[in-house]
């Protein structure tokens, strides 16, 4: 086979898991809030400049900056919970208003972001050696494929946490019935607001990674990770997880392979017309349960 | 007796009915035809009509997006792609296909319409999928007539409509999409089309058990919305005399439309309009003075409205005096 | 006048409805009862076109129902009601009435009449500005009767008319159905749990248990069925 493809396909996996965090992040807040979270992208580069601040300030690598990301900004999201949501419950059409809300929030942030960074694309200059690893006719940098196995130990320890944890199954139960939950005795607001945390805290790390991977990073890339987000969703189904994974791994391969043949901005709109295609195929998603009408 | 009591009864009853409806409905019309003699009476008196020419844009715009959120349901986060194509039919049309300004326009209004149509299947998605969709779409479409040859659409650079400049027609060519957009959201909102919509809005389950073609009805209204956005689209570009896929299909431009919509509440039709004048003014003031907070404050102000006033000034006043209700359409 | 015959309809790996045959005459009222789970509502879905069945016919005058969309359903003159009453809530009760009437060719005078004397048999003439949000429970539920009248149906389907209402309105409510076939060339299939009412109304009774019709006859016949007492009236 073809070396460029490969390197496009295994690309595609290291994007794939990528997004497939950001996939999680949105089907965590939405799973439980029912809140459309347009500015899950500006968070996610929040993460990035987190790191590069980190970085450039303070002298701390980005291993380290990660969890430290997660933590900062799952307050930050815990916080955010209680100023903004519950408000958003009492009007009329909470998903619309959650929507329009979060594109609010999602400008707002994206200014911010450039007020304070320029709109000069940053990078992160992260030192490790070796820089490129070989396998044959394959170069991979080897930062990526430390991103990647950081991606996919995170999913793993998110997974630890929803099934093993008190508090991830209780977010599990909410997800399946949110009126149940506080018939059982949880506070149906703390585990939001914690759920909301987790959400951002999650687009945070994943930012961390981002910054890692790719070259650069610019105030308005937000707006692209939360469209993709939006696309790993609906090819996932909203509020499955784990359909939000295999999701991102087809978009991501199908991608980057096409960015092996075509130019970048195509391949975005082949990654689109691929959600079209599968809401109209598939409309609850590529593992999620057909509704009766 | 018994009869005649009660036919006497329901003839006062129905006078008094069409009395109510057409008080709102005559408050609106004679507000938006002071907008239109006003707006057509200002270049006679100064030279400045940039202000006023863009006003009356969003005014469009915003009234476009009513027709889409306040009527039918939806939001259509990919709602600049209307306009863009607008821009664009206009572009090729007089640059590359070197036709008169006239039809250049007349082809905007029907590409904006070929692209609601083209897009029709996605009426059926349910609000968040529908909002997500028409953004994909949209970027779909900017990317493809980035990556088109130059030729055709001038690429990343865009093309320029040398020798169309003409600020006085194209204002009033504003001023007549305007009116239209105004016309329609009159007519939309004594007329059964537009109660209809309503229905679908309120309960489309329900309203297709009274017998209303629910695919039908809201493809009519998303046809009427994307006509407004495409004919601005393509006037701007006669004013301005520049097309290109950056600007032409930024997403301050959705934004916008749906702020100051919100800002004065979608649920009425003098809402958007009302909003607009208020922002847009303060918008293009801290745009003059302050560029870089301009991005932040938009940003901010979706949010307060959101969280203080989501049914907007109009709206929540509506909320507070419902008695209102019988002067505002 | 409506006739369906073997309608069958499975949801996953519930059979819902196994084969039902029903017979609808002009001008009559039908009472559907039988426990929950029994296929009652899912039967009304599947005639109002809300459900698609799997199998079986539907029609009504001779003219086949089954496969059509829901509006072209409500266009041949069927109306139907809902348990939980499913007015339009953001627009006026006139409006609701109005809008109800659109596949009729008559003028806006006309229609208007129509609305004005329904909202007026149901007495809220007065409200007819009101938006139905701003009714109570009961009222709405007239609202929805006069709403499917209002178009002049030949068959309405009420789902639970009388589910948590105060006895003076269900009396009201047991009067304005009571003359519906006779006055309004209109038929009725009532589906409820208030066997009274049913009794008082039917002129023809259906049983169902488990998406099958176990039994039907007059109110009498279905009273003293002992596999009716047993399935049902039980203790």
């Amino acid at each position: 086979m073809n070396a460029l493809l490969i390197q496009g396909l295994l690309n595609g996996l290291i994007l794939g898991a990528i997004y497939g965090l950001v996939g999680l992040g949105l089907n965590i807040i939405y799973g439980v809030l029912r809140v459309v979270n347009f500015a899950h992208g500006e968070f996610l580069v929040l993460g990035a400049y987190f790191a590069w601040v980190m970085l450039s300030v303070f002298g701390i690598n980005p291993f380290i900056a990660l969890p430290l990301a997660f933590i900062a900004f799952f307050a930050v999201g815990y916080g955010l919970y209680f100023l903004l949501v519950p408000r958003l419950a009492r009007s009329d059409d909470p998903e619309t208003s959650s929507l329009l809300l979060m594109f609010g929030v999602s400008i707002a942030l994206g200014a911010a972001m450039l007020l304070v960074f320029d709109a000069d694309a940053r990078t992160l200059d992260v030192p490790v050696e070796p820089v490129f690893l070989t396998f044959g006719e394959i170069v991979l940098p080897t930062i990526r494929l430390i991103a990647l196995g950081i991606a996919v130990a995170l999913v793993a320890v998110l997974a630890w946490f929803l099934y093993r944890t008190q508090v991830g199954k209780a977010l599990r139960a909410f997800i399946m019935n949110r009126d149940a939950v506080s018939l059982v005795g949880i506070n149906a607001k703390r585990l939001s607001a914690f759920a909301f945390g987790l959400g951002i805290g999650l687009a945070a790390a994943t930012g961390v990674i981002v910054s890692m991977v790719f070259p650069s990073f610019s105030p308005f890339m937000g707006n692209d990770y939360t469209l993709i987000g939006f696309v790993i969703i609906v090819l996932g189904g909203l509020g499955h997880p784990v359909g939000a994974l295999l999701g991102a791994l087809i978009y991501g391969i199908t991608e980057q392979v096409a960015v092996v043949y075509l130019n970048p901005s195509m391949a975005t709109a082949l990654g689109f017309s691929l959600m079209i295609a599968v809401i109209f195929v598939r409309p609850s998603g590529l593992l999620g349960q057909r509704q009766l009408s | 007796m018994q009869v005649h009591a009660s036919e006497a009864a329901h003839i006062r009853h129905r006078q008094q009915d069409q009395g109510v409806d057409r008080l709102r409905y005559r408050v609106a019309a004679l507000l938006f035809l002071f907008l239109v003699a006003g707006m057509a009476a200002l270049p006679l008196a100064t030279g400045q009509i940039s202000f006023a020419f863009y006003l009356m844009l969003w005014i469009a715009m915003a009234t476009g997006m009513n027709i889409c959120v306040g009527f039918t349901g939806y939001l259509p986060f990919g709602y600049v792609v209307f306009y863009g194509v607008g821009a664009y039919a206009t572009g090729i049309c007089y640059r590359i296909a070197g036709l008169p300004i006239l039809p250049s326009l007349l082809a905007a209004g029907a590409a904006g319409l070929l692209i609601a149509l083209l897009m029709a299947p996605t009426l059926r998605l349910k609000g968040v999928y529908f909002g997500i969709v028409s953004l994909g779409l949209a970027t779909i479409v900017r990317l493809g007539i980035a990556n088109l040859p130059d030729h055709y659409t001038g690429g990343s650079m865009g093309l320029i409509l040398s020798g169309a400049n003409s600020p006085v027609q194209s204002f009033y060519a504003m001023l007549a999409v305007m009116a239209l957009a105004l016309w329609v959201v009159l007519w939309l909102s004594r007329s059964r089309l537009g109660r209809q919509l309503r229905a679908i809005k309120d309960d489309p389950g329900a309203a297709a058990c009274v017998g209303i073609n629910v695919p039908s009805v809201r493809l009519k209204a998303w046809l009427l919305a994307a006509l407004i956005p495409a004919l601005a689209g393509g006037v701007e570009a006669w004013y301005t005399n520049v097309v290109d896929p950056e600007y032409s299909f930024h997403v301050l431009v959705t934004a916008k439309s749906i702020i100051y919509g919100m800002a004065g509440g979608f649920g009425t039709i003098i809402g958007p309009v009302v909003g607009t004048m208020a922002l847009y003014g303060i918008d293009h003031l801290i745009w003059e003075r302050f560029p870089l907070l301009n991005l932040l404050l938009l940003g901010l102000i979706i949010i307060a409205l959101m969280l203080f006033l989501p049914r907007g000034v109009v709206g929540s006043l509506l909320r507070r005096k419902p008695q209102l209700r019988r002067y505002i359409a | 006048m409506l006739k369906v015959r073997n309608l069958k309809k499975r949801f996953g790996g519930l059979q819902a409805l196994r084969g039902i045959d029903l017979d609808v005459p002009a001008r009559a009222i039908l009472g559907v009862i039988g426990m929950n789970g029994s296929g009652k509502t899912t039967m009304l879905n599947c005639i109002n076109g809300i459900y698609r069945a799997d199998s079986g016919s539907i029609e009504l005058d001779g003219q086949p129902l089954a496969g059509r969309p829901i509006h072209e359903v409500a266009a041949l003159g069927i109306g139907r009601t809902f348990q939980v009453p499913r007015v339009f809530q953001h627009m006026t009760l006139l409006d609701n009435m109005d809008v109800a009437q659109v596949a009729s060719q008559a003028s806006d005078a006309e229609r208007n009449e129509q609305s004005a004397y329904w909202l007026d048999k149901v007495g809220l003439l007065a409200l007819r500005y009101n938006y139905a949000e701003e009714l109570s429970g009961g009222q709405q539920k007239l609202v929805e009767l006069a709403r499917i009248m209002v178009a002049r149906p030949k068959l309405i389907l009420l789902d639970e008319p009388f589910a948590g209402v105060n006895p003076q309105l269900a009396l009201q409510l047991i009067n304005l159905i009571a003359e519906i076939p006779v006055q309004h060339d209109c038929s009725v299939v009532l589906v409820s749990h208030d066997l009274t009412s049913i009794y008082q109304l039917s002129h023809h009774i259906v049983v169902m248990n488990e998406g099958a019709i176990l039994t039907q006859g007059s109110a009498d016949t279905v009273r003293s069925d002992p596999a009716v007492i047993e399935a049902y009236l039980g203790a």
